[in-house]
């Protein structure tokens, strides 16, 4: 019998790992306030395809249900919790949930996500809880080197409006910002040499956060994109009075997904280069239900946090008993509470214990 | 640790060799590598790979940056940094067929290499076809009837003129360009930043 590419049994070590991640997630969640939520692992392709969405229909596993409708595994989260928000209708607004996500774009088509959705919380009042969050759980789960990336939506969308693009020229000129694309971004914008300059610059915009004031004096007459620069500044100066010294910027960073609208955020591990948060402000979401909720989020990739923390190894005792020594060995193995205990009727011929309890005879007469 | 740099073996390989010893690096390890598939030089490791193979080794992180065709992006579209074209490895994508070819009124056979980039262009223009996925010398499926026509890349247009066939259309121009590692490009720019700026073509400077 074999599996599909990508499908994998969990086993020991690296299954203890994923669940601990989970664990440790679901205490500093509780401990700061939030409420569990599971959605349904099956939903309507509709939920995630529609315009308001724009989760690329190829992506999603799907079927046909009795009645003709599209079924999907669930790909995103954030999607399917704002559609069960806006039904329960509740009065709390921070939200945390745990599972897989299934997609076809991926190496296989599940990963593990923990996240947390905040609704009608304030610009900056959000971000800096989500922030704070990554920074307290990363902490949680003795994860210290990493690195946190901030970006904005509005600063691209804003330079752009000048240019009068069609959604398909837009959707092009996006592609090649997301793809740093400096011939193709150069290309597309010929009609407009300011917005053009602006664009290329944009596309070198990473690296440290001191770029924010060199960019708020290159775009200091356009108010909106200063305001934006500020909030980013805001964000790293919080981070650095939480001990989080050194945080990186992505200035030319651009929406994935329509619904993104303001802040984005994720966190790489220095180490190997993984991506192991990623969120942002989507105040947009909630807008395919009338409302105007804003709302903002992170996920936290297990599968990337669960190979890079380490278990330590408990120590392991191996009780001898006999058969008139079975109770007498439980109840020793009651007492010991910090290790593994295995209980044993026969001597082990390897060296797999650290100590080797034998109470084979004891209170034997 | 260097940064790892993803060369394309081959054609592409010996254009980048010549390009990268006139910014002034020495490429004599990079000469005398023997079949070794990685080497190092002073300041990187090179590995050397097969163009597809390149987007996959800085896709996944192995190589931080790599020396790729623009015909292997546009057909695997890898989730890279695809920062800038090279001034080497020129090309182009086109129809060609048999000379004096009489089309029939029925769905097309194409042949080629590139199955990706054929069915988008054939999308493009709203005509259904067949697609016959080949892995080299499909100047042979036209002349020998296993399609009516081909999409590959044209160079000098040699090879085709010596197989009977002749470009019916082009459609996109390729050089060679230089992608990153997506995290990468963040995490490591200090050690990246000026290899990227010596090898981004001068002159040709997209802020001109």
């Amino acid at each position: 019998m074999f599996l599909p590419d990508g499908s994998q049994d969990q086993i020991g070590d690296s299954l203890l790992k994923k669940q601990r991640v989970y664990q440790i997630f679901t205490d500093v969640a509780i401990r700061r306030g939030y409420k569990a939520i599971e959605t349904p692992v099956i939903e309507y392709a509709e939920t995630f395809t529609n315009p308001h969405v724009g989760i690329p229909f190829q992506q999603l596993l799907k079927w046909f249900d009795r009645e003709g409708d599209i079924e999907v595994l669930r790909p995103d989260w954030t999607t399917a919790i704002a559609r069960a928000l806006m039904k329960l209708n509740p009065k709390e607004s921070k939200w945390f949930y745990q599972g897989s996500v299934f997609t076809q774009d991926k190496d296989g088509v599940e990963s593990r996500q923990a996240g947390i959705e905040m609704i009608r919380t304030k610009p900056i009042e959000g971000e800096i809880e989500s922030l704070f969050f990554a920074i307290d759980y990363l902490s949680a789960v003795n994860i210290d080197d990493y690195l946190i990336e901030l970006g904005h939506t509005g600063i691209y969308e804003k330079i752009i409006e000048p240019l009068m693009f069609t959604t398909t020229e837009e959707k092009k000129l996006r592609q090649a910002m997301h793809d740093k694309r400096q011939d193709v971004v150069k290309a597309l914008t010929e009609r407009n040499q300011t917005v053009q300059k602006q664009l290329l610059d944009l596309i070198q915009a990473y690296g440290e956060s001191s770029l924010l004031d060199e960019y708020k004096q290159i775009f200091k007459d356009e108010t909106d994109i200063v305001a934006i620069l500020d909030e980013l500044q805001d964000l790293v100066n919080v981070l650095k009075q939480l001990g989080i010294d050194q945080t990186i910027v992505d200035l030319g960073r651009v929406k994935q997904l329509p619904y993104y609208s303001g802040t984005m955020f994720r966190g790489y591990l220095t180490q190997t280069g993984d991506e192991c948060f990623s969120g942002g402000r989507y105040d947009k979401l909630y807008q395919q239900f009338n409302q105007s909720t804003p709302a903002i989020g992170l996920a936290f990739d297990v599968d990337v946090l669960a190979s890079a923390i380490t278990i330590e190894k408990k120590e392991k005792i191996a009780i001898i008993a006999s058969s008139e020594t079975y109770v007498l060995a439980e109840l020793k193995r009651r007492t010991i509470s910090d290790k593994i205990v295995d209980v044993l009727y026969t001597f082990p011929t390897d060296n797999a214990y650290d100590d080797i309890i034998d109470l084979r005879n004891e209170g034997v007469e | 640790m260097k940064p790892v740099i993803a060369l394309t073996k081959g054609r592409l390989e010996k254009q980048f060799l010549h390009y990268y010893e006139a910014l002034g690096y020495d490429i004599d390890p990079l000469i005398d590598k023997g079949r070794k598939l990685r080497v190092d030089t002073n300041d990187f490791q090179f590995i050397f790979a097969k163009g597809p193979d390149v987007a996959t080794y800085v896709q996944y992180g192995i190589a931080d940056l790599g020396i790729v065709g623009g015909d292997i992006l546009a057909e695997f579209q890898p989730d890279v940094f695809d920062l800038f074209p090279l001034p080497f490895g020129a090309c182009r994508m086109a129809v060609a067929t048999e000379e004096g070819k009489v089309w029939s009124n029925g769905k097309k056979r194409i042949a080629s290499k590139y199955t990706g980039i054929t069915k988008a262009f054939y999308k493009e223009k709203g005509e259904s076809v067949d697609i016959i996925k080949l892995e080299g010398s499909v100047e042979l499926a036209p002349i020998l009837g296993l399609s009516d026509a081909i999409v590959d890349i044209v160079e000098t247009g040699n090879t085709l003129l010596e197989n009977g066939l002749v470009v019916e259309e082009e459609f996109m121009h390729f050089s060679a360009r230089l992608i990153a590692n997506r995290s990468a490009l963040k995490i490591k720019r200090a050690a990246l930043q000026p290899v990227i700026e010596k090898l981004e073509p001068k002159g040709a400077q997209p802020n001109d």
